[in-house]
């Protein structure tokens, strides 16, 4: 915007930034919530007035890696003075951790789920990302006989509810066993990321100058040869936003995650409702399992803000 | 790196895809997300003790367990070996060959004389009196109810109720003192309200909430054997109860339309209401000091007496069924074999799960276990449950899509709700084959 | 559409000789692409439309029979199904409106200097990061009459969200408009960064309003890539099954996939329900169209 001159124009930037913070607050204000109830005391996390001001404790994330059940009479003096201090903090909440036949403490189901959702997401993203690439580069710098029939058959794919895809996927997984398995589920994400990947990539090959190819080809450069050391440097950016894209829709899906997985290939979007606590709701856990299961999701957006919203700018733009 | 990194994520997925099934000393149970469960994890780590077996009971909340239970058995998924299942699955399970006939091993260990009538009744036998068992009865469960005694016992509200309906304030005997109580506590202002009962329509638990109305106002919900609804479903004393039902609703909470378990016990930890309706399972976080600060005044009463004097209760409560799709069957077997044993059954009923074994309920030990026991064990003799047809999960969700509407929308009246249910059901009998007309 | 389309090169000139031809790289780019697409999404599709002509169950041993067009003609003609329906068009229409109104409205005012744009930004983007399932989940809580944060904020009392028939749904609405405002807000404020500034000056020395600017000017300049935030904002707010589906249970916010869901998954009425997503795929590929006409109309201006 040009530089603030006038005497309303101040003003009205005034009112925007205030705007603008008030917006923050408002959208950042459930974010917190999920956060400090992260680290309550459980009996703080239903108060009203609410608490806000509290001794931060880490009790919910022990909670939320160990299996727990229902104490039936309080521990011993022995037993509690016994304890290692997390599992005190576990007694009191009522509760004991639950020691297996050898005496090792049972983790509860969220690691091996937090792992399923890193694998599933992770292949899946690179794999429609670079599938995507490739396809996108194929479509922007070749003919292509019915170009936009195919663009719009391959958008379409998106379109189409979960739910309706998922009918007849357990039909076909049911037959290949491939339910309740990573592989399963990975091909289902890449399938879903793709269309995306293809249409956004597409912006971004388009906007990449086929003279820098023209001229490496000139070079000496196979058409491979320059796509890979030419071409694919320039669409980096690209291929960030893209990839974040993919790691958010796949990271976070729950009606394929629902459906198709059980035990085995369980992501974390389906199980963390299921930490809702087994007699009384405990906010704090689902509150930990929620904080951690947004940290990497916030990590790989916060390294990659600049190409994010410059790639969304460029891709976008001229589409 | 990159490549790396795929592999390395490749080899842990394929690793995680292949340790569960490499093991055949491992066992997996399925079950919903409850303290039962974790007491049974409790017990099965004394089974690895003993034989080295791991056992682990996976959970998912109730809200999904029908629906993950039947999408791995139609998927014909190995994932559990065993699993503690609703009884009303037990006809669609069995029918469509997802449970492992038990039969045999019912007669053999004699499970007909050493468990309670009605959960061998109503958890393991299909069809009714076919002498066919597909589960061993597990966790016997039914609704009952719990209050808050200081409200009950404070001198002034006991006058004054005693002045508004002219008799003693105590734990109700009937639906009728049910009503007066939950309408007496009913304070808005106060931020106190009169009950708390079931309305959550995702699964069953609006459905069993209606059915403790029904079945005490002395209704069917239809003739199990026959299939015959009409005339029963939409009979003159369902609709007094579904009325009944409708005018707790007035009585409950703010925002008291989708709940289930979890918030009638918050009901009473959170002092929203002065009674609450929930299985008897969920109760032993009402008396641990821990999750309620309420626990010293929380006090227990069984489902009350209907204007005819009957009093029943809806069933809740599993049975054990080894999936027929479970490559460790032998396995499970096995730990069946222990499960049923007597010193087993009382060291399940001392971890807190509901035994069904005749001679630990009937202890003293048991019945004074915990204040709510008593009660349990009256209970379990006066039970009945929704039905088992295989079709059941239709027959679920048309009576939620009839009653819901009624009772938290105020849409219609009860007579329509319940006429209309009948001729769906009616219909969906009729699709199957299950009668002519 | 940009068409940078490379000319093929001279089959004799010294870089077609080199490595593969540009045939065989576009068809290795592409076909995979095309091929796994319709694998895992064309054949199943195809592989229901079979089964939406009979009364197949998947969870029965029973023997499935052809119906011919029983399945639609029964969808069509069931009441709750219809109604299922006008509830996701409401939905559609209350979320999408209000994610332009707050997406676009804020993109509005960080479209000028303000401290730490990039940083309020970034930090405007976490709701979308967010599981639906587990964000539903939490503003369970927020909602909640007696013990909820938004209640207590705007000393609203007791009010109920989610359990009084006539709001959930505009409660739904509200958690997805929280979502996803931030997408359409990034999508504009590209396409507002991307206003030749001259154009401004030049109406600030016409003396033009700040309605006639934003309208002849602002709007107009923005509108092809705020359809497409609108596009995908309709697609997603259309297959919305999570948010809903963990946030409430009332019969005013059942969804079409929640209702398929539960045709398919609960009830395993198979054939019915793959019959009921053939009628929903149509609508999808209808709503999708005339967007996409409508884009390209826009664009053309």
């Amino acid at each position: 915007m040009a530089a603030v001159t006038t005497s309303t124009e101040r003003t009205l930037n005034k009112l925007a930034i205030a705007g603008v913070l008030i917006v923050t607050l408002i959208f950042l204000a459930p974010i917190y919530w999920i956060a400090s109830t992260a680290f309550k005391p459980r009996n703080l996390s239903t108060t009203i007035p609410p608490t806000v001001v509290f001794t931060p404790e880490v009790s919910p994330f022990v909670k939320l890696f160990t299996k727990r059940s229902q104490l039936r009479s309080p521990p011993t003096p022995e037993e509690y003075a016994a304890a290692p201090w997390w599992e005190r903090m576990v007694f009191d909440g009522g509760e004991k951790v639950v020691r297996d036949g050898k005496g090792n403490v049972q983790w509860s189901g969220y690691p091996s789920r937090f792992m399923n959702s890193l694998i599933v997401a992770t292949i899946s993203t690179i794999l429609a990302v670079g599938m995507g690439t490739l396809t996108a580069y194929g479509f922007s710098r070749f003919k292509v006989k019915g170009e936009g029939d195919l663009l719009f058959f391959i958008l379409s794919t998106r379109m189409l509810p979960p739910v309706v895809v998922a009918i007849p996927m357990f039909l076909m997984y049911r037959t290949f066993g491939l339910n309740d398995t990573h592989i399963g589920l990975i091909i289902l994400y890449t399938a879903f990321n793709l269309s995306f990947s293809v249409w956004l990539m597409k912006g971004f090959m388009d906007e990449i100058p086929k003279e820098y190819e023209e001229a490496a080809l000139v070079d000496g450069y196979t058409r491979m040869q320059a796509f890979f050391k030419v071409v694919l440097p320039e669409a980096a950016t690209g291929i960030a936003a893209t990839a974040v894209f993919c790691f958010i829709t796949a990271w976070n899906e729950y009606a394929f995650a629902l459906i198709m997985t059980n035990r085995r290939a369980q992501t974390a979007p389906p199980f963390i409702p299921s930490q809702v606590g087994s007699g009384l709701p405990d906010w704090t856990v689902i509150a930990a399992g929620t904080l951690l299961f947004l940290l990497p999701v916030a990590i790989f957006t916060f390294l990659l803000r600049n190409h994010l919203l410059r790639g969304v700018t460029f891709g976008a733009i001229r589409k | 790196m990159r490549k790396r990194l795929t592999g390395l994520l490749a080899g842990i997925g394929l690793s995680l895809a292949c340790s569960t099934s490499v093991f055949a000393q491992e066992l997996t149970i399925f079950w919903a997300e409850w303290d039962p469960a974790n007491y049974l994890q409790e017990l099965a780590n004394e089974y690895e003790k003993e034989t080295g077996v791991k056992v682990t009971v996976e959970t998912t909340p109730w809200a999904d367990f029908q629906t993950k239970a039947f999408t791995e058995f139609n998927a014909k998924g190995s994932a559990y070996d065993m699993v503690v299942g609703d009884s009303q699955w037990i006809g669609a399970a069995s029918e469509a060959g997802h449970y492992v006939d038990l039969t045999e091993f019912f007669n053999k260990h004699k499970l007909n004389e050493t468990m309670a009538p009605a959960t061998v009744k109503y958890y393991a036998e299909y069809p009714s009196n076919s002498g066919k068992y597909w589960s061993v009865p597990a966790e016997g469960d039914a609704v009952g109810w719990s209050y808050r005694k200081d409200w009950f016992e404070d001198p002034k509200e006991m006058e004054a109720f005693k002045a508004k309906y002219g008799y003693d304030l105590a734990p109700p005997k009937t639906w009728k003192e049910l009503r007066d109580i939950a309408e007496f506590f009913h304070r808005p202002d106060e931020k106190r309200y009169g009950i708390a009962i079931y309305t959550d329509n995702s699964y069953d638990g609006l459905v069993m909430g209606v059915e403790n109305a029904i079945f005490s106002y002395g209704g069917e919900l239809g003739d199990y054997a026959t299939y015959k609804v009409d005339g029963i479903i939409n009979s003159e004393k369902n609709v007094k109860a579904l009325e009944v039902y409708k005018e707790l609703y007035k009585f409950t909470p703010p925002g008291w339309a989708k709940t289930f378990f979890v918030e009638n016990n918050q009901a009473i930890t959170e002092n929203l209401a002065a009674m609450s309706m929930n299985y008897f399972a969920f109760f032993p976080a009402l008396v641990n000091e821990a999750s309620n600060p309420n626990a010293k005044v929380t006090g227990f009463f069984a489902n009350p007496a209907g204007p005819d004097g009957d009093q029943y209760a809806a069933l809740g409560g599993q049975g054990i069924s080894i999936v027929s799709y479970s490559e460790n069957q032998e396995e499970a077997f096995k730990f069946l074999e222990w499960f049923v044993k007597d010193e087993t059954q009382k060291k399940w009923a001392d971890l807190g799960g509901y035994t069904c074994n005749k001679s630990v309920l009937e202890s003293a030990e048991f019945q004074n276990a915990t204040p709510y026991n008593k009660a349990f064990y009256d209970t379990m003799f006066k039970v009945k449950d929704f039905w088992a047809t295989p079709e059941y999960a239709e027959l679920l969700i048309q009576m939620n899509q009839r009653i819901y509407p009624y009772i938290t929308g105020d849409q219609g009246t009860a007579k329509e709700a319940l006429d209309n249910l009948a001729a769906d059901w009616n219909a969906t009998f009729k699709k199957y084959n299950r009668v002519q007309n | 559409m940009a068409t940078a389309v490379l000319t093929t090169l001279d089959p004799k000139s010294r870089a077609a000789s080199r490595g593969m031809s540009d045939l065989a790289i576009r068809n290795l780019f592409i076909i995979p692409t095309i091929l796994f697409l319709i694998i895992f999404n064309i054949f199943p599709l195809l592989y229901s439309l079979g089964y939406s002509f009979t009364d197949f169950r998947a969870s029965g041993t029973g023997q499935t029979n052809f119906v011919g067009l029983q399945n639609y003609r029964t969808l069509l003609n069931d009441p709750f199904i219809w109604n299922n329906f006008a509830i996701t068009a409401k939905y559609v229409i209350v979320s999408v409106v209000g994610q332009v109104l707050v997406g676009f409205g804020t993109a509005m005012l960080l479209n000028r200097s303000i401290p730490f744009k990039g940083l309020l930004t970034t930090l405007l983007l976490l709701p979308m990061m967010l599981s639906m399932a587990v964000v539903g989940l939490f503003w369970k809580l927020l909602y909640d009459p007696s013990f909820g944060i938004i209640n207590y904020a705007l000393g609203l009392g007791t009010f109920e969200w989610l359990s009084n028939p006539s709001m959930a749904l505009y409660a739904v609405a509200i958690t997805d408009i929280w979502m996803w405002s931030p997408f359409v807000m990034l999508l504009s404020l590209a396409g507002l960064s991307a206003v030749p500034k001259h154009l401004y000056e030049a109406a600030a020395i016409d003396r033009a309003g700040p309605f006639y600017t934003f309208f002849r000017i602002t709007l107009p300049l923005v509108a092809p890539i705020l359809m497409i935030a609108i596009i995908f904002r309709t697609m997603e707010a259309f297959k919305t099954f999570d948010l809903a589906y963990v946030l409430t249970s009332q019969p005013t916010t059942e969804l079409i996939s929640i209702r398929l869901y539960k045709m398919a998954f609960q009830e395993w009425q198979t054939g019915l329900s793959c019959a009921f997503a053939y009628i929903v795929l149509i609508m999808v590929l209808a709503i999708t169209n005339i967007y996409v006409k409508y884009l390209n109309k826009v664009k053309e201006r």
